[in-house]
This record gives structure tokens, sequence and C-alpha cells, in this order.
């Protein structure tokens, strides 16, 4: 049977989501530290080709396919394949053979270019420049490669290759991020025989999932090896185009689960709402008996119940093993080998707990005393190269969960909604206010058919974020009363805090505003065009500015235009800010590694990149009129 | 031979006295669809009806559409505007809609002439804090042709049972202009989603909750302050109209903010044995300060437990009542009606049922050019009656007059009522036709109240005019600010013998008019019920009196000693009477949760008592709105509604004392 991942079977039992009616709880896997593969040098990998080198820097040209420009040192795998080089001796594979692993790592694609990461060398992860692509097929971005057999009638050769979701690639030239968990085809105990498929339990895309729980029938087209194993390397396909990574990281799942055996179960009827309550006095327990799994509802009386497990808990692997444990509406203890490891109090528990190998006594207990809530019991169990599972049943959710409500941008879309912006806390927030994040009050998200869209806040004159992908989840505005907000679900590039656009500055080293206060900044709405794109409108400083933003052809990024009546003078507009700008030979600016800026029309102004605040931020003079473009 | 004639004739007499049964409210009101294309979704946040005919519809998903030939067969929906914030208002005013987002008036204009908005203009954009509860109503247009809208509060993170107004004009009204100056108006507004121009005054109406004992309607001037403290925290900026500053408030009003030894705040809960403070009270304890009280208060749990659109009903439409106002109720999918008069310079007035049974909650109203009624309704997030999640609904009028209390006036000695149609003089010259009751809510931090300082009223005379069509009562201990209740269930029409449809007023007298009183000798002081022998009513009633009759009164602690629970009908006039229906069905969620699913929590039948009497609604984290506490459900009414609570257990097995099946 296959096991689902952590994050889908507990989605429902460990998160009361919707209890206050407000916040929308996704079970986000925290990241974790792995195993990284060095870069200094080839040496992780099989005996390499010439395409394959390790270089200091990587830029990539948008107007020239499949070529890169790099710079000398470590940290960076590239491959710069000669024209023509096909064949599997241009890929390259790692020293590590692998099974169950999480694999996560940074890559830029060249122009036009083409790669992939196979897992065990046979699994096809393409890797592809999608940036002009709408609606992604296996070929693209994401997508789990088709699989092959020429055995076939002509035009169904390729078969079974899984789409990603959503488009949510990023530009070429720019770095993108990728994390795999990958569980590996399990097979008879002599080997013979494969018992399960292999599975991508989960792809995330530059943060957005595109793949979850695909099952693989067999390897993909042009893999490594045509049979599958339980292990095997990792390839970088390196004879389709110019591609380059860093930062690759695994933790690898090779060791076996611990088991519980000999489970038995009582059920006692009766509140017990502290630990000293769990011992029973003789009372008879109102059913009992063995059984497989661990369940809640081995209870039949809705509320006032106390389920008590006892077994054996067969651990293979000596080591620090991570137990969470849900007990809604209750209490829990879980005891193994005698000492408590999760001892009672809120509705769940989480404890590490170094284990020897061996059988050990397993004790669990789940009461459940508070009336309203919806019995349930889920346990799940990490360990040293051990996944997190569920070894407890788990499976259903609580019957409550919300249907979410998709707002898709099949011609061009608007909504007004908060819009939250993760990590950006408005300056002078004090400290234990900051783990709530900005909400921008008067957002504005425009989605668009090309599938590029971006969020603006009226009330600044602020773009706030741009993303590629599917347009927005308004769930949590419109489940119940909501709370007013809705979120981007595509590939978002944010622009950090949002301040007024333009500013009145005495001298380009002053400070810009953080707010309009001084501006006389009045927000004047907005006009749609004929195809219902949106151009803001606002006075500032005593000028009246229209604010358009356009989606650039093949939706490769954003042009904004802006155009100042009445201009004052001194004004400067800011128009990206970011840890670090780097200006490209191109007349471009390079922000983060993440986007691109280009500036079309400064009316010959000359444009300064200043620090402000340990950022960077790139500003201009503005007279009359500006464009500029986000690519990304 | 003879007595099997006669017999027969009893016989047919019952069937004609059962055929007379008083008419009901659908018997002249019908509520009618309005038919949209299949996947049109009317949460309903504003409506208004445009010169032509035409009915702007805007949602709180944020679409506006236009709605043409809207009281047709087959009107036809356009979309006018989408993506805009949580409506809940719309207007059209010189060919433009204007309508309240979360955080601007916005004016929308079809320049182009294809049916769709294209210029959205920002007429005023107020700051907001990001909370849910910051909802925005309005425009109401003001004779001077300016708009006026008003904003919730939002609620606190740890307090979260106290409005707080956390940006500036959050729980005010405010007045805008077209070019976009704005003139903080008014403030104390908890939750103010019905405004309505009246007499050219704005009125609102506010939902229960904190500070609010229960929902009313209040005439909305310039600089008055209305109850919710929240807002006062503005009232320093050089621009607010209200003198009332937040010190002076809490120097003498106590807001319950407490903290118990671990430094958590404590959530106000109602003191029982307290001499209430009253909202009147304040214009003693803030001289000099406009203090203004509701015109009508609208008891909660009767005629609404969440008030929401005010109209006026136009000349033409819906008969005897053309003239008057008419509000919606989110929570009881219903709508009252609403008359007031000018006393000493104060409006002033009374509220009667009017009609039930919307398919979900009644937020919006708006006349149609043919007198029909439109009904915009919505109850996500919250619940009610009607249990669709949203709607757009007609209410018309079949032109028969329905025997109603027209209105109510205060007069020097008691009231007038006025009626639709000649009362049989017999029964309204009767004093036990007649009962009149005077309560008022409490003002305090809890939420919501019970009504208190409840009095029986002295009734001394009735004078009915030569028409029939008015009744002048002479009443005696009247008590300036509070709610009179009117009970007329005795009173019947000339026609048919006809009781009133709906036979209770709630008249709130803030002020009792100078002027003549009735002389003793001009009076009929004729009761019935001090006759020696009581006669049984001649005509019966359809209606559930409620009242104990000739039932012997369950004493304190018998309920729970019963050997078998009280049936539905033995305790639905409880229910009604207590208002608990309000909010409750046996099987089905509402408001709150079905008496099924309270029955499921095994608690004991005098727990369930004192769940009545002091709620926990954290205990029911899925339900939105919170329960007030009703200590004034007299002990062994509660008790039996608790044993029939109880019997809805599954587990109480097929003893179930029987529910109405749905």
């Amino acid at each position: 049977m296959a096991n689902p991942p952590f994050s889908a079977l507990f989605c429902g039992l460990l998160s009361v989501g919707w209890v206050a009616g407000i916040g929308l709880v996704l079970a986000q896997p925290a990241p974790t530290p792995g195993t990284s593969i060095p870069l200094n040098d080839l040496s992780s990998f099989a005996a390499a080709t010439p395409n394959w080198r390790i270089v200091g820097a990587v830029r990539a040209d948008l107007n020239k396919a499949n070529t890169f420009v790099t710079d000398k040192g470590t940290g960076i795998l590239a491959n710069l394949p000669a024209d023509a080089s096909f064949g599997q001796k241009y890929n390259l594979l790692t020293n590590l053979k692998h099974g169950d692993i999480d694999l996560e790592l940074d890559y830029m694609m060249a122009t036009k270019s083409n790669s992939g990461v196979y897992l065990q060398g046979r699994y096809e992860l393409q890797l592809f420049d999608s940036w002009d692509v709408r609606r992604p097929t296996t070929v693209d971005n994401g997508s789990i490669y088709e699989r092959w057999d020429e055995k076939r009638p002509d035009g169904q050769k390729g078969y079974e290759g899984h789409p990603a979701r959503q488009n949510a690639s990023r530009a070429p030239g720019l770095w993108q991020h990728l994390k795999i968990s990958f569980q590996a085809p399990r097979f008879s105990a002599n080997g013979t025989q494969k018992t399960e498929n292999a599975r991508i339990i989960r792809v995330e895309l530059n943060g957005v999932l595109v793949q979850d729980d695909v099952e693989l029938t067999g390897p993909t087209r042009s893999a490594a090896f045509e049979d599958e194993k339980p292990v095997g390397p990792v390839m970088f396909q390196g004879d389709h185009g110019a591609v380059a990574f860093r930062n690759i990281h695994y933790i690898a799942y090779d060791k076996p689960r611990p088991e519980l055996v000999n489970l038995t179960y009582a059920v006692y009827k009766g509140k017990y709402e502290k630990e000293s309550d769990y011992s029973f006095g003789g009372k008879a327990p109102e059913a009992e008996g063995a059984t497989k799994v661990l369940t809640a509802s081995m209870s039949r009386i809705p509320n006032e119940f106390l389920i008590r497990y006892t077994g054996t808990l067969r651990v293979a692997e000596p080591g620090e093993y991570l137990f969470n444990l849900g007990v809604p509406g209750g209490g829990g203890l879980l005891k193994i080998n005698n000492q408590n490891v999760i001892t009672p109090g809120g509705w769940n528990g989480r404890s590490k707990v170094t284990l020897p190998k061996g059988d050990l006594p397993f004790e669990l207990f789940y009461s459940k005393f508070v009336d309203w809530a919806q019995p349930a019991l889920g346990l799940t169990i990490a360990g040293p190269g051990v996944r997190e599972f569920a070894i407890s049943e788990g499976v259903g959710g609580t019957g409550e969960e919300v249907a979410p409500i998709m707002v898709d941008a099949l011609t061009n879309t608007l909504l007004r909604s908060f819009m939250d912006l993760p990590g950006v806390t408005m300056p002078g927030t004090p400290a234990d206010q900051q783990r709530r994040s900005l909400r921008v009050t008067h957002a504005i998200s425009v989605g668009s058919p090309e599938q590029v869209h971006y969020t603006y806040d009226l009330d600044k004159g602020a773009l706030v974020q741009v993303w590629r992908g599917s347009f927005l989840d308004a769930t949590p505005m419109w489940h119940e009363r909501g709370d007013g907000s809705s979120r981007p679900r595509g590939m978002v590039q944010r622009m950090g805090l949002p301040v007024l656009f333009l500013t009145k500055l005495t001298s380009p080293q002053a400070n810009w505003l953080i707010d309009t206060t001084g501006s006389g900044y009045r927000p004047k709405g907005y006009v749609l065009d004929e195809s219902d794109r949106p151009t803001f409108r606002y006075q500032s400083y005593g000028a009246s500015v229209d604010d358009k933003i356009r989606v650039l052809d093949q939706g490769k990024g954003v042009q904004r235009e802006i155009t100042i009546t009445n201009s004052a003078n001194d004004l400067y507009a800011r128009l990206i800010s970011g840890s670090n700008i780097t200006p490209l030979e191109n007349g471009m600016y390079l922000v983060d590694e993440r986007a691109y800026v280009r500036l079309d029309d400064v009316a010959g102004a000359k444009p300064t990149i200043r620090e402000s605040n340990g950022q960077q931020e790139l500003i201009v003079p503005v007279k009359g009129k500006l464009v500029y473009s986000i690519l990304f | 031979m003879k007595k099997l004639l006669i017999l027969l004739f009893t016989l047919a007499m019952g069937t004609a006295t059962m055929a007379q049964e008083s008419p009901k409210e659908e018997d002249f009101f019908k509520i009618l669809k309005v038919t949209a294309p299949e996947g049109t979704l009317l949460e309903v946040g504003g409506l208004t009806v445009l010169p032509n005919g035409n009915l702007g519809v805007a949602t709180r998903r944020g679409d506006i559409w236009i709605v043409e030939n809207p009281t047709s067969r087959s009107p036809f929906f356009r979309k006018f505007a989408s993506g805009l914030h949580e409506i809940l208002g719309l207007t059209y005013k010189d060919g433009a809609l204007y309508c309240a987002q979360r955080g601007e008036l916005t004016k929308m204009i079809d320049t182009n002439s294809d049916g769709k908005a294209d210029v959205f203009e920002t007429v005023y954009a107020w700051p907001l804090s990001g909370h849910y509860h910051e909802y925005s109503y309005g425009p109401k247009i003001a004779p001077d042709g300016q708009f006026f809208v008003t904003g919730n509060v939002a609620f606190g993170d740890e307090e979260w049972w106290r409005g707080e107004s956390r940006v500036p004009w959050r729980g005010w009204t405010m007045k805008i202009s077209e070019n976009g100056t704005m003139q903080p108006w008014a403030t104390g507004m908890r939750s103010p989603c019905g405004l309505g121009i009246f007499d050219g005054e704005l009125f609102y109406a506010d939902n229960q909750g904190e500070w609010m004992g229960s929902g009313g309607i209040v005439h909305v001037k310039k600089g008055v302050f209305v109850g919710h403290p929240a807002g006062l925290r503005w009232t320093g900026l050089t621009s607010s109209p209200v003198k009332l500053t937040a010190e002076q408030f809490d120097a003498k009003i106590d807001e319950r903010r407490r903290r118990d030894e671990n430094g958590r705040a404590i959530k106000p809960e109602n003191v029982v044995n307290e001499t209430p403070t009253l909202l009147y009270s304040l214009k003693d304890k803030f001289p000099g300060v406009d203090i203004q009280t509701p015109a009508v208060w609208l008891p909660h749990g009767i005629l609404g437990i969440s008030n929401s659109e005010l109209v006026e009903i136009p000349q033409g439409a819906f008969g005897p009542f053309a003239g008057q106002l008419l509000i919606g109720d989110q929570g009881m999918s219903k709508i009252s009606r609403v008359f007031m008069e000018k006393i000493n310079g104060e409006y002033q007035g009374g509220a009667i049922e009017f009609r039930n049974g919307f398919k979900s909650g009644v937020l919006r109203l708006a006349f149609a050019q043919d007198g029909s009624l439109f009904v915009g309704e919505t109850n996500r997030g919250w619940g009610s009656a009607g249990d669709a999640n949203e709607g757009l609904q007609r209410l018309a009028w079949n032109g028969a007059t329905p025997f109603e209390m027209r209105a109510v006036k205060a007069m020097p000695d008691g009231f007038e009522v006025e009626f639709t149609k000649p009362v049989d003089r017999k029964s309204a010259e009767d004093l036990a036709s007649y009962r009149v009751e005077s309560f008022l809510y409490k003002y305090h931090a809890v939420y919501g109240s019970p009504p208190v300082n409840k009095e029986a009223l002295p009734i001394k005379g009735v004078k009915v005019s030569a028409d029939g069509l008015k009744a002048r009562l002479i009443v005696g201990d009247l008590r300036k600010y509070y709610i009179h209740q009117l009970t007329l269930e005795g009173v019947r029409g000339v026609e048919g013998s006809y009781s009133l449809v709906h036979p209770i007023a709630y008249y709130t007298l803030n002020n009792i008019p100078e002027g003549e009183k009735l002389t003793m000798t001009d009076v009929s002081t004729r009761n019935s019920d001090t006759a020696p022998t009581a006669a049984t009513p001649v005509v019966a009633s359809k209606k559930e009196t409620g009242k104990t009759g000739g039932k012997p009164k369950l004493v304190e602690g018998q309920a729970v000693t019963m050997a078998k629970a009280p049936t539905y009908d033995e305790v639905k006039g409880l229910l009604t009477r207590h208002t608990c229906s309000a909010c409750h069905q046996a099987n089905k969620r509402q408001v709150g949760p079905a008496f099924s699913d309270v029955a499921k929590r095994k608690y004991t039948n005098e727990q369930i008592v004192k769940l009545i009497y002091n709620p926990q609604p954290h205990n029911w984290p899925d339900y939105a709105t919170e329960m007030p506490p009703m200590p004034q459900v007299p002990k062994p009414d509660a008790l039996k509604i608790a044993a029939w609570i109880n019997s809805l257990a599954p587990t109480a097995g097929s003893s179930s004392a029987g529910v109405p099946k749905p």
C-alpha cells in the first residue's frame, strides 16, 4: 500500500483550521537540514564529460539560446554543452545512490534550454525554459516527463507523463528552486519482483506545489537504465541544453520504519483530564481487544472516554526519533520504553526521543473530554533515515474540511481583497507583533489569461507583487465570514514593503517616504480599457498620475507606464528594491537573482542604485513619463 | 332524527369555524422568485432601483449586476462590475452607481454605454486595519446630495469580544461629498448595517452585541453618540463633531476591562442581580453631549437579531402602510414594519412583525416601480432562519387589506391604536382584550442583554372611535424611554371576527406628549376578566397565546423529576415567547446549533438552564453569533425546555417527545 505524505494526511487532523473562522492553516513541512553535495569539484560525480564544469557565477543571455557566461570559482555546477552533443554520456550521475529521498536544489536555465533531474537515473523531473508557457505539458518545467515505447504506433509512443499543475517557472538566467520528495519502488525479498511502483510524493517548484503523489509505473524517456532497482544515482541531464545547479541538498530515507506489533486497546468511559487520572482503579473497560491500527474510532462513545493502547514498538534503527501526536478535544500520553515521550497538554504534542534498537514497550492514551471537538487520533514518526509517516490510521480528516474557492483569470480579472505579505512587517512594529505579517488593506489583484498577475496597493500607488501561474485563492475571504483576504496561487515575486512609488526628494540621498503623509496622496481609482485592463489614477504632490501596468508579450513579465501631469519638481520614482541590485551589460538590472528590471523609457534621466536601511533600491528622477518592465 | 340533524349541523358549524381561521401575513404578502441564470451567486450586499426600473444588485463577492425587467417572469442579468471588496450598499445618482467597499466609496460609470462600468473612481478612501469585521455600509444619499457611509468596529485580539476602533472612523458615520471631502458625522456605531433616509434625515439600525442590548433604529443627527464607545477614540481629532472623549466616558462608565491572576483578560458576563445602567441615563451622566437613544427599539429575538436595511414604503405601495418603514433582519429572515412620529422634536415610534419566511437572511430591501419589494439575501458566516445561503426574492401585495394595527401613537395618558379595518366594538371596548407591559435593555460591555425592569401596566379605560378604526387607551405608569409592549390578543375585526394578523406592537416612548387627556366618563372600563365567570373566547384564535392559562404552573425543580419529557407542542409556546426559536430549530442548524445537537452534549437539565442564563459561546466555535444571556426565562420554563431538549438525544430512543419532521 502506498503511503501518502504526512502533510496530506494531517491537514485536517492536526490543525483545527477554521475554528476562529479566520485563518486557513496549510500544513507546510518545515525545511529540513540535509546532506549537501559539495560543488568544489566534480568528485561527487561519476566521470564527467567536459560539458560539466564547476564555476563561480553564471549568467544567461536572454537573446541567445543555450548560452551562459560563467566566471571562475566554485559552488556552481554548470552544463555548457557543445553543439549536437546528444547522448547518455553527456549526462552526469552522482556517486550517491539513493532509494527514498528528499532532494532540494537551485537551478538556472539558459534561454530555450532543456534539462532534467532523473531520480535513481530513471524517473525524470523535467527542467525547461517554460518562461512563455501558459499551460504546461509534460515537456515543461516541473513536469514528470513521458515514458516512451518504440513498439507503440506513431503518436502514441510517449505515454504517462504528468504535467506540472501550473507554470511556476522563472525566466532564464534567474535562479529557481526545486524540492522533490521521492519514494523508490519496492521489491520482494529476493529482489525479483516489484511489489510497489515508485512515486513522486511531492514537487515544489519555486515554492508552488506542482506534483502531488504521482505513481510512476516505470522509467521515463531517456533514462540511464531501463530496469528498476531499489537504489540508483541522481542523474542531471546534460545533452539537451545549458543548465546550472547549486545548493544541492538531500535527505536519504534508507532505514526501515519502526513497526507496532502485539497491539491491544481498551476503552474507558469517563472524564480523565489529567495524567494522574489515567489509572482506572480496577474499573472495567467498556471495550477491549487486539487491533492492528491506532484510531479514535475504537470508541463508540462520542465524548468523555479514554482509549489506552498497549503494544510493542519494533525499532530496527537506533537513534533520535520525532513523534507528533494529535489528540483533538483532550489530551494524550505517549510512553515508549517505559518513559514518557509526550505528556498531556494541548491537542498536539511533539517530542524527540532517542531509542535503542529492539522491541520496546509502547503505551498510548487518548483522553477525549471537550464536548464540541470531533474525536480523532493521529501519530506520526520520523527518525534516522525514516521519513515522517503516519503510524496511526489518520486518513479521512474530520469531515469538516473546507471546499476551496479558487478564482481563475480566463479573461482579464480584477479582485480587491486584503493581501498579506509573508515576512514583511511595518517598520517600527513592536517585536511581539512581528509574527503578524503586513496586510495590504486597499489591495487589488489583476489577473490575465497570459497567467501573469500582479497586486497593486491603491493606498500608495505601489506594485506589491507579481506572479506567474494560477491566479487567486479566495477561500480565506469567501468561506463563511472570511478574513477579507485572498492569496496568490502561483510563483510570487514580492516587492517588499509597499511604499509610495513617487516621492519628492530634496536630494538623491534623502530617505524614501514610508507613508503618504506630506505627499497629499489621494487615490482616484482606475479606468478599464477595452479588454478590462485597469490604469490606476491618483494624485500626489499636486500632480495627477496615471499608472498603467500591462502584461508583456508571451507573459514574460509586466510593463509599467507612468504618466504625470502637473509634475512637481524633485520627483523620484522607486522602481524596485532588494538585497542586491546588479546592473547588467545590456542595460537591465538583476534583482536578487530572481527578477530583471528593464528601463524602457526614462526620458534621459539617470537611474541610481542606492543603499537604504540595509537594502538597495533603484530610483530615477521623473518628470512627465516613465516606462519600465519587470521580467521574471 | 332531530338529534341526528342537530349533530350534523354542529359538525358543519365546526368545519365552518375552522375555515374562518384568521388570515395570516402570507395571505396578503406573497414571496415571489426573481429568477437568475444558474450559478449566479447572489449574496446580496446592496440593492437599488434605477430610474428606468432596472434593479442594481451588489454582492458580497464583489459583483454588481444590472437586472432588466426585474419584475417580469424572465429578468435579464447583465454584469456591470466585478472584483470589488465585499460590497454592502449600492445607490444610483445622476447616471452613476455608488457603492461602499470595505475601504472606500466608489463611483462607477459606464462611459461607453456597453452595459459595463469602465470608470471606477475612488470618491473617498478611509483607513482600515485589516480586521475581518471592518465592513463598511452605504451610501445613502442625503437631501443635499452628499453620501452617508458607516463603518463597523473591529474586535480585539485577546479581548475578542470587545469592539475596537483601530483606525479613524471605524464605529462612525461619515458624510462624504461628491468631490471627496469627508465630514465625520456621528459615532457609537457597532455594526451599522441598516441605513435609511426618512423625512430627509438619516436613520440607522444596529445589531445586538456589546453595549447594544438589542437592535433598534436610531436617528443619526450630526455630532451624536449612540452608545458603542469604541469610536470615541477619535473624538479628539479636529474634524470630530462629537464632544464626548474616551477618557470622559471611561471615568463614568465601567467598561469591564478585568484580568485574572494570570493576567488574562476576562470576558464580561451578565450580572444578574444588579441595578442596570440604561442607555438613556447617559444623557444625565454626560450633560452637554448629544446622546441619541433609539427612536424605535426592535426587541431582540422578536423583531430580529441582526437588523439590516431600512426603507420607506412609497406612496401607492402596500396599501395602508405607505409612508411607513420596513426593516429587514438577517438572522430571522424576516421584515418588520415601523412607524414613527415626532414628539418634542424627537422621533419615536413602534414596530410590528410584518413578513417572515424568506429563504435566506434579509439584508437589503428596495421597492420596484410596480410597488413590490425586492429582498436581497445572504446568511454566509452568520446563519439564518431561511437556510439558503443567498437569494434575491420579491414581496408583492395582493391588494387585500390585512386586519392590522396600522400605527400606534403616544398620547398624554396612554396610546392611540389605529387599525386598518374597523374593530368589533364588543371586543375593542373590553379592557381584557389589551395588555400593556414595559421593559428595557441593559447598557453594558456584555454581549446583548436580557429585557430588564419589566412591568405590567394598568389599563384604565378605552375609547373606540365612531368608525371603529381607532382605540385610545388610558394606561398608567408610563415610563419615558421604555419599550411599551401592546398586546391586543382579544381585539377582533368586524369582518369575520378575525384576530389581528400581528397582535403585538412595541412602542418606544422617548417622550410623552402634552395635550388633552381623556376623561373617565368618555371611556369604556368594562373588563370581562373581572366578570365572575370568565367566558371562553367565542372565536378560537389561531395564535398560541403561550400565556399561562388554566394549566397549573410548574414549580421549580419539578421538571428534573418528571417521568416523561414534555412534547414539542408543550414547549413550542415557550420557545417562541422566550425567543429561543429566533436562533434555534429542533433538528437544523440556524443561527445557533440545533436543539438536537445541544442534546448530544449530554448536559443535565440543570446544566442547560445554567447555559441559558449564562451561555458559553466558546463551546460552539463553529457558530459565529454569540448567544446573549437570558436570565429572564423563568426557571420552571427553562427546566421544561431543557427536558425537551434532552429528549431529542439519539440515545433517548423511540420515547422522543416528538419533533416536527422537516
